[in-house]
């Protein structure tokens, strides 16, 4: 159980990390848009399978 | 799933496409009903670009497309003079462009818009935001014009503008930020100390060594730190401003919650004795900061849209300076200079015609959407649009003397909204009293009985007893009533909008554009003997399209015969041509009889009779009127179903607003309004004791809008009047008027059901705290079941 002692430092460590990183994004404007990113993805594939298509044609 | 794409709506808007027209676009392989031209130009662009698949990703219909204008309209911005607040330079030398784009309706426009822009090699970045309604463009000036981006937007069928971010939205926005970063570290946060609760409730049922539990304490409050002093400051902040003007609101209950459960479980790990909380707190913080991020982010897309006075009015004008005409900012126009006024564009000063003349279109002030005449010698004022003719004018008055500028300032008089105490905040002050007073009798028990285990058991009641269901019994309701209303077509946007709305008595509809569509449609048309009825039509919508009058309106769905010659245009009386050797005429009946001079009497019925005429006699008569939105009458009829009452206040002097009143069963009309005479209409209601609500859409409804308890704005409302709107229609339909009443009444049944619930909750685990029975991990069950019984209960509200 001492493993504790080591184990939960990292975790914590690894949460501010990830803090820091949200953090970063969100004063990087990567979050100002909600509403088109969760669509975003969906636009993307269209392409991917409009070249598909023009590949085999 | 998209409604409406069927063979009698149009493929682009959703409109029904009009009798007798046939315009198609072929798109995913079929050919497609479009209602108008506009339409129909927009959807053959994006078809023939390959973009066509915005029509399957696409969630909303689009808005009906006005027909595109023939010139650029835009040509000022190419200056780099006159954009210099909304362009700006980068360092690689290209320049970057912030525009607000109207008519976008989903996030497949975005897509539209970014892949037609990029498609343009001189642009090199172009990115939509959906929520904001923006764009920002970064181009190459030399390579691409600024005006071809406007033009480009326009034909796509968004409505372009300059935007600039004023000091209010730019608080708005790094407020945005800042909310969110708080509530990302709430919620990270809540997930560790959740881990570590788990732990430690696990361990206060089976055992846990001392060494490990305060271990894990340790962590535990060093993170929920974190939470209290960072993520929940804004509920100390708010309740220690309110408390400190003797003001008890939700806030405080929340703050003492947090700051006690956070005082007492830290003290308790500092003894390695007692019970923590930490848990708790991380969680009741993220989720009462979710709640209210999703809150603003509704209210933050209107307010970015505010307009200012420099944004109706046009960037630039065409100043005399010696014998030439100069480009010139608007912005520097002063008392006393010469301006060149043409056709289509917004008159940028008050002052005096001194040649020329024409049309203008006065809706600004009056509402009325029919253009006046005018001569020299004649007023004209800032923010009318000159619809057809010409001429010069001198400015009488600078741009803050104008009668635009004292309508904007009328805004700011007519302001402050009746504020009410908001029922949270009410019921917040008793609990607060009620909490408080039991915790010292309870404290005071205790001391006498066994004052060791005083401390614990007050302070167990002061948890116990936070206010979780009851903060969230309001905001889950509201959220709840707001996401269906929006699905029904009716955007909520104030933060009392459905509060106010119970207390309303009296509904005040403004006539044109909001009960009617506000533009001029063909009611009858009377053919005479030897015409065919398309043949007429064909020939009138050739001529219409030669001017700017609105009258072209009501024949922009008609295919126009070709072949026009000698086109004259008479500014404010009608239009004339040659066309296959004739002379034809269309317009009043005395500019028509000049052509032929053996014209009839129009036809004794309602509406505003034009005629149609060849040089050898009478084609047909069109009797024009603005017909009433289909809706209006069964909407008006359900809200006196209520026991409303409905009122029509109209800007328009003319007895249309009486007839109109009539053909809808409104008793109470008043017309001829000016905007100020609507805004005491409203004030000595409300001063007798009557809340009204007010349904509008032009700028001169904007100050009433502003005072009305309650205010909605029409779909194709200006963005003046929306910014001043508790709630927007999304739709074409005035139908989620009547859903809006009703959803108010049924919301606040739900919320006096949440707020019995929460309060029975308290009322029963602060005895049994009070009597020291509840462990720390039954008070943490106990909470979170309350409050998911309170969000269930709200999302009944479908």
């Amino acid at each position: 159980m001492d493993s504790l002692y080591i184990l939960i430092p990292i975790a914590v460590v690894f949460c501010a990390i990830a803090i820091k990183l949200l953090l970063w994004a969100i004063d990087n404007g990567q979050y100002d848009d909600l509403d088109k990113e969760a669509w975003r993805i969906l636009m993307d594939e269209e392409d991917v399978q409009r070249k598909e298509q023009a590949d085999r044609d | 799933m998209l409604k409406r794409t069927d063979s009698e709506h149009c493929y682009h808007c959703g409109e029904l496409v009009p009798p007798g027209t046939h315009l198609t676009v072929e798109i995913g392989g079929e050919p497609r009903p479009m209602c108008c031209p506009g339409c129909q130009a927009v959807a053959r662009l994006i078809a023939g670009s390959g973009l066509d698949s915005f029509y399957r990703l696409r969630t909303e219909l689009n808005e009906t497309a006005p027909p595109l204008p023939q010139e650029n309209l835009y040509l000022a911005y190419d200056n780099p003079e006159n954009c210099a607040d909304f362009v700006s330079a980068l360092d690689n030398g290209e320049h970057r462009a912030q525009l607000l784009l109207g008519g976008i309706s989903c996030a497949a426009c975005t897509w539209l818009i970014e892949k037609a822009l990029l498609a343009n090699p001189a642009v090199s970045g172009a990115n939509v935001n959906l929520s904001q309604q923006s764009l920002v463009v970064e181009f190459n000036r030399e390579q691409l014009p600024l005006s071809e981006i406007f033009q480009q937007l326009l034909a796509l069928g968004y409505d372009p503008h300059p935007w600039q971010l004023s000091q209010g939205a730019r608080l708005i926005e790094t407020e945005q930020r800042a909310a969110l970063r708080e509530l990302a570290v709430a919620g990270l946060a809540m997930m560790q100390v959740g881990m570590f609760g788990i732990a430690l409730h696990a361990g206060d049922i089976q055992g846990i060594a001392l060494e490990y539990r305060g271990l894990m304490r340790w962590v535990s409050l060093l993170i929920a730190s974190v939470v209290v002093f960072y993520s929940a400051r804004s509920f100390f902040h708010n309740a220690w401003n309110n408390l400190r003007f003797g003001r008890l609101v939700m806030d405080l209950p929340v703050a003492l919650a947090i700051g006690l459960a956070y005082i007492a479980s830290a003290w308790a790990t500092l003894q390695n004795s007692g019970e923590v909380y930490f848990d708790s707190i991380a969680m009741f913080t993220f989720f009462l900061l979710l709640g209210r991020y999703m809150e603003r982010q509704v209210r933050r897309r209107e307010f970015l849209r505010q307009t200012d006075l420099q944004s109706l009015l046009p960037v630039a004008s065409l100043r005399r300076e010696g014998d030439s005409w100069a480009t010139v900012p608007t912005r520097s126009i002063r008392s006393g200079d010469v301006l060149l006024l043409r056709a289509g564009e917004t008159i940028p000063a008050d002052g005096v015609l001194l040649d020329g003349g024409g049309a203008v279109d006065e809706a600004a002030f009056t509402g009325e959407h029919l253009p006046r005449s005018i001569g020299p010698g004649e007023q004209v004022s800032a923010g009318t649009v000159l619809r057809e003719g010409g001429g010069s004018m001198r400015v009488a008055c600078d741009a803050a003397g104008s009668r635009l500028a004292t309508m904007l300032g009328m805004l700011t008089r007519a302001g402050d909204k009746p504020t009410l105490a908001r029922l949270a905040d009410r019921v917040a002050a008793r609990f607060v009293g009620a909490v408080l007073v039991i915790a010292a009798l309870v404290a005071a028990y205790w001391i006498q009985v066994d004052a060791t285990r005083a401390l614990w058991i007050t302070l167990s009641v002061l948890v116990v007893s936070c206010p979780c269901a009851l903060a969230l019994a309001t905001p889950a309701a509201l959220t709840a009533a707001t996401a269906h209303l929006r699905r029904r077509g009716l955007l909520l946007v104030g933060e009392d909008s459905l509060e106010g709305l119970l207390r309303c008595q009296r509904v005040i509809f403004d006539k044109t554009g909001t009960l009617t569509h506000g533009e001029l449609r063909r009611r009858e048309t009377r053919v005479a003997e030897g015409s065919t009825e398309e043949e007429a039509l064909a020939i009138a919508a050739a001529l219409e399209q030669q001017g700017r009058h609105p009258i072209a309106q009501a024949f922009a769905d008609i295919t126009a015969a070709t072949g026009l010659r000698e086109v004259e245009v008479v500014a404010g009386r009608g239009i004339r041509a040659s066309l296959d050797g004739r002379r034809i005429a269309i317009g009043s009946p005395a500019f028509v009889s000049e052509t032929c001079p053996g014209l009839p009497a129009p036809p004794q019925a309602p509406g505003h009779w034009i005629a149609l005429a060849a040089d050898s006699g009478l084609l047909a008569w069109f009797a024009l009127d603005d017909s009433p939105r289909s809706d209006a009458e069964a909407t008006v009829a359900a809200l006196q179903g209520r026991g409303l009452a409905v009122e029509l206040l109209s800007g328009d002097p003319s007895n249309a607003g009486r007839e109109l009143a009539q053909q809808l069963g409104i008793d109470a009309v008043r017309i001829g309004a000016s905007p100020k005479d609507k805004l005491e209409h409203i004030h000595s209601l409300q001063a007798a004791g009557t809340p009204v609500a007010m349904v509008g859409d032009g700028l001169n409804d904007a100050p009433v809008l502003a005072a009305a308890d309650c205010a909605f704005a029409v779909n194709q409302a200006t963005d003046l009047a929306k910014s001043q709107a508790d709630a927007i229609l999304l739709g074409q339909s005035l139908g989620p008027l009547d859903d809006a009443f009703a959803m108010a009444v049924r919301c606040r049944k739900i919320i006096r059901q949440n707020m019995s619930w929460a309060l029975a909750y308290n009322g029963l685990a602060v005895p049994l705290a009070a009597a020291g029975w509840v462990p720390p991990w039954a008070a943490a069950v106990g909470m979170s079941a309350s409050s998911l019984l309170v969000v269930l209960n709200s999302l009944r509200l479908k």
